[in-house]
C-alpha cells in the first residue's frame, strides 16, 4: 500500500523547500507520493526541475493565487 | 466571466505571462536592459548603493546629517544627496524594479500575502538583510553593482567577487541546513 505524505513549505524561501523535499523523499518507498505545498515562485521552478531530473513523476497544481502543490511520485 | 477563463487557458498567456521564462531569456534581457540603463543614466546598474542613499535621505528627513560620514564624504556623494531622490536615476530604477516585480506577479495571478510562520524565519530574514546590506556597502556593491555590472565593465573585481560569493554561498548553505532545517 503506497502512502501519501504532505510537506508544508508555505512561507519558506529558496532553497528550503527543495532541501526539505529532497530529505522527505529520501525516507519514502517507491510508489509513495509526496505533496509539497509551496508559495514561493522560485521553488515552483526548482523543485519540479529537480524531481524530473531524478526521474520521478511530477505534477504541479495551482491551488490558489501564488500557491501550488508539487506532486511527486517516487519512481525509483 | 467567460473571457477570463479564455485568457487563463490561452497558450500565449501561459507561455508569456504565467509561466517562468527560461534562464537564458532572463539573462539576455538583463544584459540588454543594463546596457540601456548605463547609456541613459551614465552609471552602471546597481541596487544596494541606492538603498544607502535612501537611508541617508530618510535620516536627513528626521533632522540627521551624514555630512561627516566617511561613506558620504566624497564631493560626488554629497552632490547626489543634495540633488535629492527625484534627480537620482538609481531611485527610479529601484522603484521600477519593485513595480515591475509586482506587476509580473499580479498578471500571473501569483500575488499572495505570506504568513509569518516562525520567529526563526523573522530572525533569519532580519539578520540576513543586515549582513547583506553591511557586506554590500563595505564591498562597494552587491551582486548587481559589484558582480553583474563589474563583469559587464570587464573589471577583474567582478570575477574576484564571483569567486568569494560562491565560497560564501557554500558556507551559507551549510549553516542553513544546520540551523534552519
Amino acid at each position: 500500500m503506497s502512502k501519501e505524505v504532505e510537506l508544508d513549505c508555505l512561507g519558506e524561501a529558496c532553497p528550503v523547500p527543495l532541501i526539505k523535499a529532497e530529505k522527505a523523499l529520501e525516507g519514502m518507498d517507491v510508489g509513495d507520493v509526496l505533496i509539497c505545498q509551496i508559495d514561493h515562485s522560485c521553488a515552483m521552478k526548482n523543485v519540479p526541475e529537480w524531481a524530473r531530473e531524478q526521474g520521478h513523476n511530477v505534477e504541479v497544481e495551482e491551488v490558489d493565487d501564488g500557491e501550488w502543490e508539487v506532486i511527486i511520485e517516487k519512481v525509483k | 466571466m467567460k473571457i477570463l477563463d479564455k485568457i487563463k487557458t490561452d497558450p500565449y498567456y501561459k507561455a508569456w505571462l504565467k509561466d517562468a521564462w527560461p534562464y537564458v531569456t532572463g539573462a539576455i534581457l538583463l544584459s540588454v536592459f543594463q546596457i540601456v540603463s548605463l547609456a541613459s543614466a551614465g552609471t552602471p546598474w546597481g541596487v544596494s548603493g541606492t538603498l544607502a542613499d535612501w537611508g541617508a535621505w530618510l535620516y536627513q528627513l528626521v533632522g540627521g546629517s551624514v555630512d561627516k560620514w566617511y561613506y558620504f564624504a566624497s564631493d560626488a556623494a554629497q552632490a547626489k544627496l543634495a540633488a535629492g531622490p527625484l534627480k537620482d536615476p538609481g531611485t527610479f530604477r529601484n522603484l521600477g524594479l519593485i513595480a515591475g516585480a509586482l506587476f509580473a506577479a499580479l498578471i500571473a495571478s501569483g500575488f499572495k500575502f505570506k504568513k509569518i510562520k516562525t520567529w526563526r524565519q523573522v530572525t533569519a530574514a532580519v539578520l540576513g538583510g543586515l549582513l547583506m546590506g553591511y557586506g554590500a556597502r563595505i564591498a562597494f556593491g552587491c551582486n548587481i553593482g559589484a558582480l553583474f555590472s563589474g563583469i559587464a565593465s570587464l573589471s577583474l573585481s567582478g570575477w574576484v567577487y564571483a569567486v568569494f560569493l560562491f565560497l560564501g554561498a557554500i558556507v551559507g548553505s551549510k549553516l542553513l541546513v544546520k540551523y534552519f532545517m
